[in-house]
């Protein structure tokens, strides 16, 4: 390594730890999922960057939790809408972040492929399931479910093969047959049923009747500090659209549409973002028992020594 | 005692030999606490990093303890990852080597195959393993095999160039020698041509070894699902856990140089008995 280029990692390291001040910018980082509605509908109305006035919104948009608390880590992004799988991992290696808020709750669908045979959970023995990714929110569900039907993963000793693909690849290797089922958020749960695949896990019947967080808010607690009416803003910005998609669900599913087309090139027909918005509840409220069940669960997937203790983590 | 001409006695290892040897070990050791020394300065000391960046050398080990011989329920994952990846590698390697074997021999007996395949062969090993991915998944599904596939396909190649430039080289003389002795074409191969290429072949083997090594982590990182040190570091990464990564990243490390130094071994040994290696 030579002089100049050890300089430079000093300094790059500097810059990344050094807290933001007064920041020019907020970096905000979330997925195009209906679960992060909020987010999309709070981009396409503008929301976010009226509350924020003179200081830029620098939305950019992740495949999963990992890519995105990779990010987070570098310290390249400011507030995320993210599941709580990550958030907590994140949590319990020490990242420095902050719980601020609720976005979504359920909206979590298990599909069976049509031709798998798979008609309840108990028939996902020997098969093939795909989760977004490894350790990720629904992942962390499905290793609960399996739990639940005295299953296990091939990881675990046990025959089910878990294995993570994009949401939006599953389409393809459904009908490759590379794999029988799928937990996964919506709209890919009311997508993958238009195409006539069966439902067997319902949001309702995947964990705790429904009531169990997806999307929650996280900032960065050094941009917190530095930052705190940015972050204040920011949280009203994200409250108002919560508001207004309970409000208005036909408005706010037109936004998720344009935004969804915008980023992915795609929109979805209307009648299955109607489906996956019933499925998915929209609250700005932690619930704090689900979050902390969660940890348990992560603790029982294998994917953490011990849960962490979340109270620090939650904005005071 | 009749010795033959291929396989001279082997030398005595020359005592300065055997110092020279602890000398290199001794400072292989000090080189490896130079390198732990630093790592644990700039992390656990100076905390230059935040740990979920660049976890400190007791952050690491305590991953790779509690993942070899811990007793707890989530533990031993590294133990049984370990044990995944061997099994495959082993299968992909030994068919790897079968093929490859099977393969050279073809390419070394027949010139137009070697002018076309031949020629292919090096334009396929020149793609990185990970590049046959996407298609393995297409035509085998999500599963071992696709993995197997990409070893395999890894792993072929350098046997295959291997034998085949082997045979090639065996000098002259020795052809003629066993044809004059009444050799035919088959036991020319077997019993004269093969023996004679033994060094080469062994080189080509441990070229096979670590592109299959490498074409299997890489492989197992995108096909997961099974119990694998591929899958320990998506699970590191994608949980957040640097330090699983790095363990994972080490214990790989050293599989991939254990075998490596077994073999060059090997390889050492026949290439002295068969007279190639210069005592210093």
């Amino acid at each position: 390594m030579t002089r100049s280029s050890l300089i430079s990692l000093l300094a790059l390291t500097l810059t990344t730890t050094a807290a933001a001040q007064d920041a020019q910018t907020v970096r905000l980082g979330f997925f195009p999922n209906l679960t992060h509605a909020p987010a999309l509908v709070g981009l396409q109305r503008g929301t976010f960057q009226k509350a924020l006035g003179k200081v830029k919104l620098d939305a950019k948009e992740f495949v999963s939790g990992t890519t995105l608390t990779e990010a987070f880590a570098a310290g390249q992004i400011d507030i995320a809408y993210v599941g709580p799988g990550p958030a907590i991992n994140a949590a319990g290696r020490g990242m420095p972040l902050q719980i601020v808020a609720g976005a979504s709750e359920a909206g979590a669908v298990l599909v069976a492929r049509k031709d798998s045979g798979i008609r309840s959970y108990k028939d996902l023995a020997g098969k093939v399931v795909a989760v977004p990714s490894l350790g990720n929110t629904q992942d962390i569900s499905l290793r609960h479910i399996l739990n639940e039907n005295s299953l296990k993963s091939k990881t675990d000793g046990g025959n089910v093969t878990i294995t993570p693909i994009a949401p939006a690849d599953v389409l393809a290797a459904f009908a490759g047959k590379r794999v029988d089922a799928t937990l996964v958020p919506e709209p890919w749960g009311a997508a993958l049923e238009a195409q006539g695949h069966r439902v067997i896990g319902t949001e309702k019947t995947v964990w705790r009747e429904g009531r169990y967080p997806t999307t929650i808010v996280i900032v960065n607690a050094k941009f917190a500090a530095a930052n705190p009416q940015l972050v204040t803003a920011f949280l009203k910005a994200h409250a108002d659209t919560v508001a207004f998609i309970n409000r208005s669900p036909a408005a706010a599913q037109a936004a998720v549409n344009a935004q969804l087309q915008k980023l992915t090139g795609t929109s979805l027909d209307l009648r299955v973002l109607q489906r996956a918005f019933a499925r998915t509840r929209f609250t700005t409220a932690l619930d704090l028992a689900a979050l902390k069940e969660y940890a348990a669960l992560n603790v029982e997937a294998g994917y953490a020594r011990s849960a962490p203790d979340l109270t620090p983590f939650l904005r005071k | 005692m009749t010795v033959s001409p291929l396989s001279p006695e082997r030398p005595a290892t020359p005592p300065a030999a055997v110092s020279s040897r602890w000398q290199t070990l001794a400072l292989q050791v000090v080189g490896l606490l130079v390198i732990l020394g630093i790592w644990w300065l700039l992390t656990d000391v100076l905390k230059l990093y935040p740990p979920y960046v660049f976890p400190g050398p007791k952050a690491v080990w305590t991953e790779i303890s509690y993942g070899l011989w811990g007793n707890g329920p989530q533990d031993g994952k590294l133990l049984s990852a370990i044990g995944g990846s061997l099994r495959r590698v082993v299968v992909g390697y030994t068919i790897a080597v079968l093929l490859g074997t099977l393969v050279g021999l073809l390419l070394g007996a027949w010139r137009p195959l070697r002018a076309t395949v031949g020629s292919y062969l090096t334009g396929v090993q020149s793609v990185p393993s990970i590049a046959f991915v996407p298609f393995a998944i297409l035509f085998l599904g999500l599963n071992e095999r696709a993995v197997l596939f990409v070893v395999i396909l890894e792993g072929f190649i350098p046997v295959a160039l291997a034998v085949s430039g082997a045979l090639l080289n065996v000098p002259p003389a020795l052809r003629v020698a066993g044809r004059t002795l009444g050799a035919g074409p088959l036991s020319l191969t077997l019993r004269v041509l093969l023996p004679a290429s033994v060094p080469s072949i062994l080189t080509g083997l441990r070229t096979a070894w670590s592109f299959a090594w490498r074409a299997l982590v890489g492989g197992e990182l995108l096909i997961a699902g099974s119990t694998s040190l591929g899958e320990l570091l998506e699970v590191g990464r994608n949980t957040a856990n640097v330090a699983l990564v790095m363990a994972t990243i080490i214990i790989i490390g050293i599989i991939g140089g254990l075998f490596d130094t077994l073999l060059r071994a090997a390889e050492g040994r026949v290439r002295s008995t068969y007279g190639l290696e210069v005592p210093q």
